[in-house]
């Protein structure tokens, strides 16, 4: 083959193929799948316990909505990060690394198909949740602005927590490792979400809950979701999640030159 | 042809008569190196592969074979030293990764995907569009004899099927290079047949340069024009099988054994041949003599012995030549203390 035929050959839409790839690997491989059908079960276990508790006016029907929808956004992040921090670790341990590497797609281009993939398990998992938030909001005039702001704070979420996943996955010596990694940080980072109301109250609470993507995006969904507030009332709460987002897409695909690599073998 | 001393530049005349990439070499190695921290896994590689050839890359575990192709096909950065691949320099490494194919040692497939799915998606990868990439994955199938089986998925493949999709992945893009890592390893004998056989024929039908990696030396002498050893990471020889066989193998030696009553002659025969260093009796049958061959013999070898001892008129009723082996030249040089 030509020099010139090798130039034509340039994969500039790689990172579509890759995700295309990652995406029936995902889905039609069944791990997408099974993972779904774990979040619809958890999830209809939660609505049908809010919505029993509703009708003995024990919960509000609009916090059973925030309750249902701020679960949907946690396990559904993490699944999306669950699969990101497998990407990269788990093809090392299977040992198809090296042959993505071998191709001219560039890695900033594997690192886009692989973000895509693990985000379409957030997605899905929010479609799932649709008609629960529907159901539980009939009445209270709420399922639209909910689902949005669900919409919004958890794609912002997914997006920074499958980002962490792929650094994550990108540095791990193991699988097993990026994935317990993975989780923990994940737990770390809705511990927060549990907090006494009065843990809560002063600069240093408030800092807390702002600073961290996940506590100030589920505060931000359950101020409109509960108290009714408008859009654009208390926005400072979404600029932390948009921050993590932002930050750490950028820091996954730059420096996925440097992460995505096989281990040194001598 | 060559001088093909470690770390001397190799001549790069083809005598294949393909046209060489600009540079002359397919594979040309300027004191590579690659150091792991402290640990030094490549040290001052240099050679030159031609277009066209099977260049045997032999090694114990751990000789460097395995860091050496990661370097040379861009997976690994080097620590030290330059090198080309087809022509392109190494500070292109992307330029280089679209005109060699690889197969990796161990490389793992997707079990979920049928053959002809994981073909489409590297063909797609190096820019083919759809029907493309289905009638490249399907001709590239029967290629490597897997078409009956294209739809199949992975998980059921033999080994010695996937190392054929193996190389099936490695041609997808038509490389001028093929680096081979140890692709006959786990197969049982027919697998290792059929595997080389296709080594054969990418650089017969395609016209491409192989580097082979190997352990097992009975691949080298049966695929392999010219052989590189590698040593702790270091290249301790190079050139052609007879040339590294003959130049790095312990003093070559030729068990014989004539009728008891010729023993006297046939050693003062033997005594007298050039190529002869040193001649004694046996310890074996009666009638068995050991004839140890010059070290500087230039290649009459043992034919001058066998010469004298007809001229002398001693019947030789057995012999056997030993130490001429790529095995044994591979033991002396792996073996050696540092």
């Amino acid at each position: 083959m030509s020099a010139s035929a090798h130039t034509e050959l340039d994969g500039n839409r790689a990172w579509a193929v890759v995700a295309e790839q990652e995406l029936r690997g995902l889905w039609l491989g069944g791990r997408g799948l099974l993972l779904s059908l774990g979040f619809s079960l958890l999830l209809s276990v939660i609505a049908y316990l809010a919505a029993t508790t509703t009708d003995l006016n024990f919960l509000e029907r609009r916090e059973s909505v925030s309750l249902t929808l701020q679960v949907a956004i946690g396990v559904g992040s993490l699944l999306a990060l669950l699969v990101a921090a497998d990407a990269v670790s788990g093809e090392r341990e299977r040992g198809t690394l090296e042959s993505l590497l071998l191709t001219p797609a560039s890695r900033l281009q594997l690192t886009g198909g692989k973000l895509i993939a693990a985000l379409s398990l957030w997605f899905a998992a929010f479609a799932i949740t649709i008609p629960y938030v529907w159901f539980l909001g009939r009445g209270v005039r709420v399922t639209g602005d909910a689902l949005f702001s669900g919409l919004v704070v958890g794609t912002l979420l997914a997006i920074f927590l499958t980002s962490l996943g792929l650094i994550i996955s990108a540095l791990a010596r193991s699988n097993r490792g990026s994935l317990s990694l993975g989780l923990f940080l994940l737990l770390a980072l809705f511990a927060p979400t549990q907090l006494p109301s009065g843990a809560e109250k002063g600069w240093a609470g408030e800092l807390l809950l702002r600073v961290n993507p996940v506590t100030a995006g589920e505060r931000y969904v359950g101020r409109i979701v509960v108290e009714g507030y408008g859009w654009s009332q208390d926005l400072s709460w979404l600029v932390s999640p948009l921050v993590g987002a932002s930050l750490f897409t950028v820091a996954a695909t730059l420096v996925s030159a440097r992460l995505l690599r096989l281990r040194g073998v001598a | 042809m060559t001088d093909s001393r470690p770390g001397r530049r190799i001549d790069r005349s083809s005598p294949s008569g393909r046209t060489a990439p600009a540079g002359g070499a397919a594979v040309e190695a300027n004191g590579l190196a690659k150091r792991y921290g402290a640990v030094v896994a490549v040290e001052d590689l240099s050679f030159a592969a031609e277009p066209g050839e099977i260049l045997g890359v032999l090694g114990p575990n751990g000789a460097g074979k395995t860091t050496a192709i990661r370097v040379l096909t861009t997976i690994l950065p080097p620590t030290r030293g330059t090198f080309t691949v087809a022509g392109v320099p190494h500070t292109r490494p992307a330029e280089i990764r679209r005109r060699i194919g690889v197969l990796p040692e161990s490389a793992g497939y997707p079990g979920w995907q049928t053959g002809e799915e994981y073909l489409r998606y590297y063909a797609r990868l190096y820019g083919h569009g759809r029907a493309s990439a289905r009638a490249l994955a399907e001709s590239l199938l029967g290629e490597v004899g897997l078409a009956d089986r294209r739809r199949s998925l992975i998980e059921g493949y033999s080994r010695g099927m996937r190392q054929r999709l193996g190389f099936a992945r490695a041609l997808v893009n038509e490389p001028e290079v093929v680096f081979l890592d140890e692709p006959t390893l786990g197969l049982d004998p027919a697998g290792q047949r059929q595997v080389l056989a296709l080594v054969r024929r990418i650089a017969r039908e395609r016209g491409a340069t192989v580097l082979l990696s190997t352990h097992v030396l009975a691949e080298v002498e049966e695929v392999c024009s010219r052989v590189l050893i590698l040593n702790r990471g270091r290249l301790v020889a190079a050139g052609t099988v007879s040339e590294v066989a003959r130049r790095a193998a312990a003093p070559r030696s030729a068990t014989l054994r004539v009728a008891a009553d010729h023993v006297e002659r046939a050693l003062e025969a033997l005594a007298a041949a050039k190529s002869i260093g040193r001649v004694e009796a046996g310890h074996g049958q009666p009638g068995s003599l050991v004839a140890t061959l010059n070290r500087d013999d230039s290649g009459d070898g043992m034919n001058g012995g066998l010469r004298a001892l007809a001229d002398a008129g001693v019947p030789v009723l057995a012999f056997e030549l030993e130490g001429a082996r790529l095995s044994d030249a591979f033991l002396a040089m792996t073996e050696a203390p540092e």
